[in-house]
């Protein structure tokens, strides 16, 4: 995950000898070493591993994204928002279902980007992805998929454990996620996890107006106030858990800030002119500029919300309404994206992953719309990625929708997919993932989509 | 459990926390006088100045533009300024409520969240106004008002509830449990409350039916509402009612009860209600929540057990009787929670302005501010509402965020009111009220010479919880010195406040 030449720093530096046995270094450094470290290592848009994950909020109805078009189950249990070939849905062959039989699949027809991604091969598609036991609130089910602990009250997240396990002594910068709150997937075992949220890198930065006759500028005396640059003092509280969690997360900010800004402004150029002006597509648009500007980051985060479709999923007619809207967007920035992507030759080193925290039910309410479901199907791009295959089966909706209440059931466990990405993405040792997923599911091999 | 602490533990600092977590904090004037008040006629009294201080907000009434109109309604959202205006109005009210009053006040708008987007242009301002009305009210605990299952019951009813959560769709034939499954996950008995599956589907049966008028707005972008669907002669615009027509009258299980306490079927969403706050469940996770919001993360087992039987047999659900006793216990007063407390972005942002005894900037600056900072009430991340503080990963410590913090004081205090990189904001403050610097540090307390008194005095204001460390104070002190030789000793000043507004300690509370 990190490159050879930072590997052997860390290796050669007296404190990540001395404590790579024990806590992670992380702890242990003082932040002058760290700051120092992140200034004498300029960011170096490596040759590793970029993962990219994209988090759709609210419960995506993924069958009505990767949809089984012909299956009367279907069909009858979405009488109004249902999706057929009436409707242009953009075919994708036959995937495998639980049944045994297989099940005719299609992207929604407003996927046209990831359709042309499948017929070239950078898009897998893995279905049944789910959980035990599945939890149908999205506080809690989001909790799980971030700590990857499902069933329990996990304290950190499976981002931060992997950092704690593979990347101790890593910069504040090893994970970037845009957003005003950081995701409980970055939560480190003990202490800051090297990862920063913010919204826009533009406005990243300690700001100051400039007076005639100070001596030094408040940013740099402020530094040394905080234990940065400071001799003796490493401004860390460790009495407090509360306290020192600031004191780091400062240090985290005002150590990056200078390194951001300065790739978003020399990825600025966009080879791709047409990037969508919306939420996401200004946050990809951001990603995009922060990779060409060389950041050393190996995970970028994003969101797209709205997915919580109880009513109006559809308009008057399927071709329409909120969920119509939601994938368009969707779309039209990760088609931006992988473009951008592809000319700049980032390709082949990028894994996008997109997941929501749940699937929805078979059969559709009262209100044009979908309550809480469970299994959904993930989406899982890139130049190196095996794709246009399915991975994991599809539900049986004839089964599922006799259940009471209806909700799909997962074949495949959503940890399996993290350790696949890990081991076989960001070429993580399998001799790690006893201590990154605490809990295991009983089906752990990691699958081939990459 | 819930022990008072005695007379002789009381100190400044018991009333410095005191002030900063009933309330949003103040300045060394109202800290001192609450002190006073705690050690000349017993810490009882200086707890029940704030807990028996009752806020019925009819000093700080609704934003002109509403009622400037016809209360029932033309109160169409034809531009984004009038968000930015009730989201200053909301501010205001967390600076000029009691200080229970507002803290209460943000504590049930960050648990009961409303998501504007969900409410649509006609009906959004009169909801929105309507349901943070029940939520002041409540807050502030005045006349029939301070019951949390009161307020349940109420927001059950409440139009901006019904319309986010999809009740006025969910009918008896046609169920959207969504409703149901936030009631008891999210509002009374927590996740894995003891629920089942099941009682989410009687909860979402037993609310079917509840509809809301339509409301016919002037506005000429907001169509012809066919008179049928709107509210009769005396009725409010737009409001709450049950049609029966499509309400599931069956009786139902649930929490493992067949009947009601009293012998009758459970039909009514009242009835669930009621089951659901005989629960000591419930109790329980309102207790925790509080105990979590006000005190610190991880409230114990038998802390929480406490307070529910408290707050259900004792106080029947009233908020403010266990909020009295949470604020005279030891646990309340331990040291590790006293100044351990990571600041919310409205504690923050509320807090700031408090000590610089300055006022709320324009609608603007504070939408821009919020936003910044993480926190735009009117738009909350997901239906669980706003993070609570915890230590081990606060979400408002996000990076981004924090460096909004950093430089908020630059505006404030340097005047730099681009700090932010928002030309509207800049705009907007241009006739924004400087500090009062005499009150803060008079001029006679500004030489270098005096810098052991003069930091003490900043630290009491800025900092009265979490004080600076020795090496902290050497390098200001040296920084101090040679900035008043070279520039003067009020822009000395300003820098260091400039400064101690921005550590980490000042994130603290």
């Amino acid at each position: 995950m990190i490159d050879v030449s930072r590997r052997d720093f860390i290796k050669k530096s007296a404190w990540g000898a001395a404590t790579s046995l024990t806590l992670p270094a992380f702890l242990h450094q003082t932040l002058f070493q760290l700051d120092a470290r992140a200034q004498s290592l300029p960011p170096q848009g490596g040759e590793g591993p970029i993962l990219v994950i994209l988090e759709l909020g609210g419960g995506n109805d993924t069958l009505n994204t990767v949809i089984p078009y012909t299956n009367s189950t279907y069909l009858g249990a979405r009488p109004t928002i249902g999706l057929s070939t009436e409707h242009g849905v953009l075919q994708i062959g036959q995937g495998q279902s639980v049944t045994g039989a297989s099940e005719q699949l299609a992207l929604h027809p407003n996927l046209a980007n990831l359709h042309q991604l499948w017929q070239e091969g950078d898009l897998a598609i893995v279905n049944g992805v789910g959980y035990p036991n599945p939890n149908l609130s999205h506080f809690t089910s989001f909790d799980y998929w971030h700590s990857a602990q499902p069933n329990t009250e996990a304290k950190d997240g499976w981002i931060g454990r992997y950092f704690s396990n593979q990347c101790s002594g890593c910069d504040a910068t090893q994970a970037i996620e845009l957003a005003t709150r950081s995701t409980s997937a970055f939560k480190a075992p003990e202490g800051a996890s090297p990862s920063v949220s913010f919204r826009d890198p533009e406005q990243y930065g300690w700001r100051d107006l400039e007076l005639v006759g100070r001596d030094i500028p408040l940013e740099s005396l402020y530094r040394e106030l905080i234990g940065l640059d400071h001799r003796v003092d490493d401004g860390i509280d460790l009495s407090s858990e509360a306290l020192s969690f600031v004191q780091r997360s400062t240090h985290n900010a005002m150590i990056s800030a200078r390194n951001v800004r300065e790739a978003s402004e020399t990825g600025g150029e966009m080879l791709v002119e047409d990037w969508p002006n919306n939420g996401l597509g200004r946050d990809m648009n951001r990603i995009a500029r922060l990779i060409k500007g060389g950041m050393n980051t190996s995970i970028y985060y994003v969101h797209q919300n709205g997915y919580d479709t109880h009513n109006n999923q559809s308009g008057g007619n399927p071709l329409s309404g909120r969920h119509f809207d939601l994938l368009n967007t969707l779309n039209g920035a990760l088609g931006a994206f992988v473009q951008e992507m592809k000319l700049s030759g980032f390709w082949d080193r990028m894994l996008i992953l997109t997941f929501s925290e749940f699937g929805r039910k078979v059969i559709e309410n009262g209100s044009r719309g979908t309550d809480h479901g469970a299994a959904e199907s993930l989406f899982v791009m890139g130049g190196a990625v095996n794709g246009g295959q399915f991975y994991g089966k599809y539900p049986d909706l004839a089964e599922d929708a006799r259940v009471k209440r209806d909700s799909m059931d997962y074949n495949i466990d959503f940890r399996t997919i993290y350790r696949s990405v890990l081991e076989n993405w960001m070429q993580t040792p399998a001799s790690a993932m006893a201590d990154i997923f605490p809990n295991q599911p009983a089906e752990f091999n990691p699958i081939a989509f990459v | 459990m819930l022990t008072p602490i005695t007379q002789n533990e009381w100190s400044r600092r018991h009333a410095n926390h005191l002030l900063q977590r009933a309330g949003f904090g103040g300045t060394p004037e109202e800290r001192t006088a609450l002190y006073e008040l705690g050690r000349d006629q017993g810490i009882g009294a200086a707890v029940a100045s704030l807990v028996d201080d009752l806020e019925d907000w009819s000093s700080l009434p609704f934003p002109s533009w509403s009622t400037e109109q016809d209360p029932n309604g033309d109160l169409w959202d034809g531009s984004s300024e009038r968000r930015r205006s009730f989201v200053n109005w909301y501010m205001n009210l967390l600076i000029e409520g009691k200080p229970l009053a507002a803290k209460l006040f943000k504590f049930l708008v960050d648990h009961l969240p409303i998501d504007m987007g969900t409410i649509p242009g006609e009906a959004r301002f009169a909801y929105f106004l309507r349901f943070y009305d029940l939520l002041r009210k409540h807050a502030g605990g005045s006349g029939e008002f301070g019951n949390f299952r009161t307020l349940i019951n109420s927001v059950s009813w409440s139009e901006a509830m019904i319309r986010m959560l999809d009740l006025q769709e969910s009918s008896a034939n046609k169920i959207n449990e969504n409703f149901g499954r936030e009631l008891l996950e999210l509002f009374t008995l927590g996740v894995d409350g003891g629920y089942t599956e099941d009682d989410v589907g009687a909860a979402a049966e037993a609310f079917t039916g509840r509809r809301l008028y339509r409301i016919q707005s002037p506005h000429p972008d907001a169509g012809t509402v066919n008179s049928k669907y709107l509210a009769p002669e005396g009725v409010p615009a737009g409001s709450a009612y049950q049609d029966e027509s499509k309400q599931d009258l069956l009786p139902k299980s649930f929490l493992g009860f067949d009947r009601m306490p009293g012998g009758g079927s459970i039909v009514t969403g009242d009835h669930i209600i009621e089951l659901i706050f005989a629960d000591i469940q419930t109790a329980k996770h309102l207790s925790w929540k509080l105990w979590r919001y006000f005190v610190s993360p991880n409230p114990s087992e038998a802390l929480q057990q406490e307070m529910a039987l408290r707050l259900r047999n004792n106080y029947d659900y009233e908020l403010r009787p266990l909020m009295k006793d949470i604020f005279l216990s030891q646990e309340f007063y331990a040291s590790e929670v006293m100044g351990d407390q990571i600041k919310d972005a409205s504690d923050y942002y509320v807090g700031m302005l408090k000590q610089l005894e300055i006022p709320l900037p324009g609608d603007r600056s504070t939408y821009t501010i919020n936003e910044r900072l993480g926190y735009n009430p009117i738009y909350p991340p997901n239906i669980a509402g706003w993070p609570e503080p915890n230590a081990d990963g606060n979400e408002w410590m996000a990076a981004g965020s924090l460096l909004t913090r950093l430089n908020l004081s630059s505006v404030w205090v340097e005047r730099n009111f681009y700090a932010l990189n928002d030309w509207g904001m800049k705009q907007d403050l241009e006739d924004y009220p400087d500090i009062d610097w005499e009150r803060i540090l008079p001029r006679e307390m500004r030489s270098p010479d005096m810098f052991p008194l003069l930091i003490e005095k900043l630290m009491d204001r800025f900092l009265p919880l979490c004080p600076l460390r020795k090496s902290q104070i050497r390098r200001l002190h040296d920084h101090y010195r040679r900035t008043s030789e070279r520039m003067d000793t009020l822009e000395a000043t300003k820098e260091l406040v400039r400064l101690l507004m921005a550590l980490p300690e000042y994130q603290m509370q």
